[in-house]
């Protein structure tokens, strides 16, 4: 990588690039690699802290001597592991060949243009996971129906709400509700032979595994307080699921699961 | 014969779950079929050690989430991927999400009961649930991670290349 930009230009794209892979999911180890390879290539040291919300970094010219600190603030986004994928090997590629910053950046800001996967899509396999899911947990095929459809409807609000922005404690609570809700329909009018199986796995979408694993992956890794900052969060999550099953189940008197 | 066709089952609606799971964190698509495949073969054989031995659901976690790291050294070879992007997806469907959220209805629960007689039974549940869950999740991270320690200098270069393994 060629030295002609300034510390300044270094220390913002270096913010940027982390506070993306931080919103796209990746661990914590993960993103203190990338930031300190691509700072290394152009002649920077970079020392950064993370945690949930703000990252800050302090990166130092070697030569010179010069530093600035800077910190940013982290943007909800959702999760996104291509977005991971071409990050790092964005970092791979300005660590091997001499790619002037300028380059670097525009190459970023193509990544993050990348289209998601079409909502639909998306929306149709999470249905069919979960349908598969309640068959993992020995399920007969009109529980499976059951989830399918308890799963699309409530999916697809959880969709329609995350558009709105709202808050998100909410959205699990009635998306968690609604797909219990409709599968509790077996319950009560006894469909099939595994009714509670369909009950109990219809909210299992919502299961925020992937936060889950980071956290543990942090904490094992030394990052102990942003693996706790996750744990916990992803433990909030779940227990607005429990909320939102303990409503279906309080409202039809269905007492065991 | 019919436990290898109920591993086959299990390995087949795992895989789907799996892709289906991982594609809300919009993987890119060589990955998506990766970790569908590994899904497979580390559910199936959970299913296995689960049927078949002695072993309890968190150990039996282990060792199929071991089993997924080693495997996820080859997959990234070949789709040119950082290890996490399609090892997680994989995971997916082995999290105790219903262990998760039955320790906290059981709770619920708790502050609801008035009979003093299933107190102590609903305690049991949300410790047992909990103690679980967080178990089997230490279980799946540490298993799938412990490959990387042994084969430390490999895992980090997966995205790179150019020059495949020389500093």
């Amino acid at each position: 990588m060629e030295r002609k930009e300034s510390i300044h230009e270094m220390s913002d794209f270096l913010l940027d690039y982390a506070i993306s892979l931080m919103g796209a999911g990746s661990h914590t180890a993960r993103i203190v690699r990338n930031v300190v390879r691509i700072a290394e290539a152009g002649g920077y040291e970079a020392h950064l802290t993370i945690f949930q919300k703000n990252i800050s970094m302090m990166i130092k010219e070697k030569s010179t001597g010069e530093t600035l600190t800077g910190i940013r603030r982290i943007k909800p986004m959702a999760l996104n592991f291509n977005i991971i994928s071409e990050l790092s090997a964005l970092s791979w590629e300005a660590y091997d060949q001499p790619i002037s910053l300028s380059v670097i950046r525009s190459k970023y800001d193509e990544i993050m243009s990348i289209p998601r996967l079409s909502r639909w899509v998306v929306l149709f396999l999470v249905a069919c996971a979960n349908a598969s899911f309640c068959k993992l947990f020995g399920g007969d095929w009109i529980a499976m129906l059951l989830v399918f459809i308890g799963t699309l409807v409530a999916f697809f609000a959880r969709q329609e709400m995350m558009k709105y922005h709202f808050n998100h404690f909410i959205v699990f609570i009635s998306a968690a509700f609604i797909s219990s809700i409709i599968t509790a329909a077996g319950v009560i009018w006894s469909l099939g032979d595994t009714p509670q199986i369909a009950l109990a796995t219809s909210v299992l979408f919502l299961i925020p595994g992937v936060p889950l694993i980071n956290s543990i992956m942090d904490i094992l890794e030394g990052f102990v307080l942003a693996g706790m900052s996750r744990l916990i969060n992803a433990t909030i999550l779940i227990i607005c699921i429990s909320i939102g099953l303990f409503f279906t189940m309080s409202i039809l008197g269905i007492n065991k699961l | 014969m019919e436990f290898l066709i109920n591993i086959f089952i299990d390995g087949f609606f795992a895989a789907i779950a799996a892709i289906g799971f991982a594609v809300i964190s919009n993987p890119p698509k060589k990955a998506i079929i990766a970790s569908g495949v590994l899904a497979a073969i580390g559910h199936g054989f959970r299913y296995y050690l689960l049927h078949a031995t002695d072993l309890d659901i968190a150990t039996a976690t282990f060792f199929s989430a071991m089993l997924i790291g080693i495997l996820s050294f080859v997959f990234a070879k070949l789709i040119h991927c950082p290890n996490e992007v399609f090892t997680f997806p994989s995971l997916l469907p082995m999290i105790p999400g219903m262990y998760a959220y039955k320790m906290f209805l059981s709770f619920a629960k708790f502050i609801r009961c008035d009979d003093p007689d299933l107190y102590v039974s609903l305690v049991v549940d949300a410790f047992k649930n909990g103690l679980t869950a967080i178990f089997i999740l230490i279980a799946l991270v540490v298993g799938v991670s412990s490959p990387v320690l042994i084969f430390h200098k490999q895992s980090f270069m997966m995205t790179r290349i150019l020059k495949p393994i020389t500093k």
